[in-house]
């Protein structure tokens, strides 16, 4: 069979590439790398099973819709704790204290909207993709151009930021090349969608979503302990610790400029709006039944995404306490191995030698395959459904074109980003996360709320302010510090602020406003008057089950 | 008066939006406020977050932080319980009287 030979070539390939690596090796962890071999052989069985059960494109796109609101809600706790928020929050912690704490808040705060506001009509009328929802009363064509693009824009952000990390942290741990680890990285992650699609991926991520948990809990769990499970304990004795003193108990600037406060709120915007723009996240509502299972499933992925980052907060103060004073783990230099990031990484040494360290280090590596591959999917189904099955299929449906145009748009996609992985290694990528967010802020998450909620959003209106904002969102962030001055170390930023959300999300909702209700079109009127049915639907789920089948 | 109009002529259909009104908008503005608060106050008056609770090390800024993650857990739970005990009931007999309107 096609499907087998090609999947047998491509694991060929990454044992060839990981066989062929050169680089000297570290003293090799043993827990770490059966654990590892474990996930990988137990996630490709899953996906060979998935790929039997994923015939049609509702399989690839939403599991069939047979997942449960509690296995999505763990799904998207999956999806949402990236190696990044992981090892980079702990790792804030570590060097600053409370302004970590600040991170982790921001990253939680758009959940409570995404259930109050989002997830309950997006399922009612959504069938694959946010574009669905967003073009479901508006013309499809520019509408889906416009979603397809911003959902592109965030997945390749997101995922370039994701895979060099993922290169570096496995260069770190593993003791592989930088290239083989990305390439690596690439090859699974590209084997688990195009094979599996949402089912084998969902999978994926339920796994690392409690291999995460786990971890995380025993550490936090471990740190607690050696302070009497007293918070009061442990903050007197990272104060004693840490050179910064009490500082790290509040925002280390203390004297904050105007452009530093308008960074600050510009960036609590991206957070919070732009969760309710991210494509991959979006979804996971549809691999569910209907709307009361997509409520439960914010409902737990909440609990679990708290929990998380109080975890990693805990983590992040136990790093201070007992890694600073203890020189195995600093260069000559004093900084610590392997950067701040790996604060985390090192903690677990402390606490479980070894063993506990291989734990770690393997469900580290999990949870950046989990992530990326959830963005691939997403990124995918964008070209596949919003793009192709429009613009090429024009809307006349066929499955098998489909569903091939979807595989071979993941395996394009993994491509792209493995060359995107190498070619952005030296660079400091760590903006990229903030630039997917404020872009899903700027972009997805107006058109998505204004479509479902506001009667007088017209297509113009949509397109025009979708765009205005998608824009301002790229030219502003590089334009600003984090681009013009440190990548292409320019002098001084034409624009001053680190995140441009405060401006790009207020132009993109004055954009749509201001288009749409100058729009006195034909196309206009028509769009208003289909608001109506489109709301009750929305409440109500009512016509879902029908759409669904057809 | 078509089907879809037929439904959203239902006094249980308007309950429905009622309610959903009544505690989707509070419960987002109570969310939105309280995270802004904080990045207002991170920005313009950060020394106040540093003063201890107690006696101790354990400053408001911590507190807060903390508390605020704790705050979105039982936003989310309170509109869970509101929804499974008013609007879930309310669906369903929409969905039910919808049937029989066909």
């Amino acid at each position: 069979m096609k499907l087998k030979t090609l999947f047998a070539f491509s694991l060929t390939l990454f044992a060839a590439a990981v066989w062929a690596d050169s680089a000297p090796k570290p003293p090799v962890n043993v827990t770490a790398i059966t654990m590892f071999l474990a996930f990988v052989v137990v996630t490709l069985g899953i996906t060979y099973w998935a790929a039997r059960r994923t015939k049609t494109t509702a399989d690839f796109y939403a599991a069939g819709g047979g997942i449960t609101g509690f296995q999505n809600g763990l799904a998207i706790a999956g999806d949402y704790m990236s190696a990044a928020s992981f090892l980079g929050i702990a790792g804030l912690v570590y060097t600053s204290g409370f302004d970590g704490l600040i991170y982790a808040i921001g990253f939680l705060v758009g959940w409570p909207l995404v259930l109050l506001l989002i997830a309950e009509p997006l399922r009612n009328l959504g069938k694959y993709t946010f574009a669905d929802v967003a073009s479901f009363r508006l013309q499809q064509k520019p509408i889906r151009i416009l979603a397809a693009s911003g959902s592109l824009v965030t997945v390749i952000f997101y995922l370039i930021a994701q895979l060099v990390g993922a290169g570096k942290i496995i260069e770190y741990l593993f003791g592989l090349q930088y290239e083989t680890a990305v390439i690596g990285v690439g090859i699974l992650m590209t084997l688990y969608v195009t094979f599996g699609g949402m089912l084998a991926t969902t999978w994926v991520q339920l796994i690392k979503a409690v291999l995460l948990l786990s971890g995380a809990s025993l550490m936090a769990f471990l740190v607690l302990s050696q302070f009497g499970f007293s918070f009061e304990t442990m903050f007197s004795e990272s104060v004693k610790a840490h050179a910064k003193g009490t500082a790290i108990m509040a925002p280390l600037a203390q004297k904050p400029d105007a452009i530093s406060a308008i960074s600050a709120i510009s960036l609590g915007m991206a957070l919070m709006f732009g969760t309710a723009g991210l494509p991959h996240i979006l979804m996971r509502f549809f691999t569910v039944r209907d709307a009361v299972q997509a409520r439960r499933s914010v409902f737990y992925a909440t609990g679990f995404i708290g929990y998380f980052y109080i975890l990693t907060f805990i983590i992040g103060f136990g790093a201070i306490v007992l890694l600073i004073n203890n020189p195995n783990y600093f260069a000559a230099d004093g900084k610590l191995l392997g950067g701040t990031n790996m604060a985390a990484i090192h903690l677990s040494h402390a606490l479980g030698g070894d063993v506990l360290l291989g734990f770690i280090s393997a469900v580290a590596f999990a949870t950046i395959l989990a992530v990326v591959s959830g963005l691939t999917l997403a990124g995918s189904s964008a070209i596949s459904h919003d793009l192709y099955a429009t613009l090429v299929l024009k809307g006349v449906r066929d499955e098998k074109k489909e569903m091939r145009a979807s595989r071979l748009a993941t395996i394009c996609l993994g491509v792209i980003a493995v060359l995107l992985g190498i070619v952005f290694e030296n660079q400091n990528v760590a903006f990229m996360v903030g630039l997917a967010f404020c872009v899903a802020a700027s972009a997805n998450f107006p058109i998505l709320l204004l479509s479902m909620y506001w009667r007088k959003l017209t297509t113009r209106g949509a397109v025009l302010g979708g765009s205005l904002g998608l824009l301002t969102a790229l030219v502003l962030v590089v334009l600003g510090p984090t681009v013009w001055v440190d990548v292409f170390h320019h002098e001084k930023a034409i624009f001053p602020f680190k995140n441009p959300a405060i401006f790009s999300v207020t132009i993109a909702f004055i954009g749509i406003w201001l288009f749409s209700i100058l729009d006195k079109s034909v196309n206009a009127k028509a769009e208003e008057a289909a608001f109506d049915a489109q709301f009750v639907r929305s409440q109500t789920g009512i016509g879902v089950s029908a759409a669904a089948e057809h | 008066m078509s089907h879809l109009e037929q439904i959203s002529a239902l006094p249980e259909y308007i309950a429905l939006t009622r309610a959903r009104k009544k505690i989707v908008w509070p419960l987002s503005i109570a969310v939105i406020a309280a995270y802004f608060a904080l990045i207002l106050t991170i920005a313009f008056y950060p020394a106040s977050l540093g003063s201890p609770v107690a006696n101790g090390v354990t400053s408001v800024g911590i507190a807060l932080g903390l508390g605020i993650i704790l705050y979105c857990m039982v936003i989310t739970g309170i509109y869970v319980a509101y929804a499974n005990g008013v609007i879930e009931p309310l669906t369903r007999v929409i969905a039910q009287k919808a049937g029989a309107l066909k």
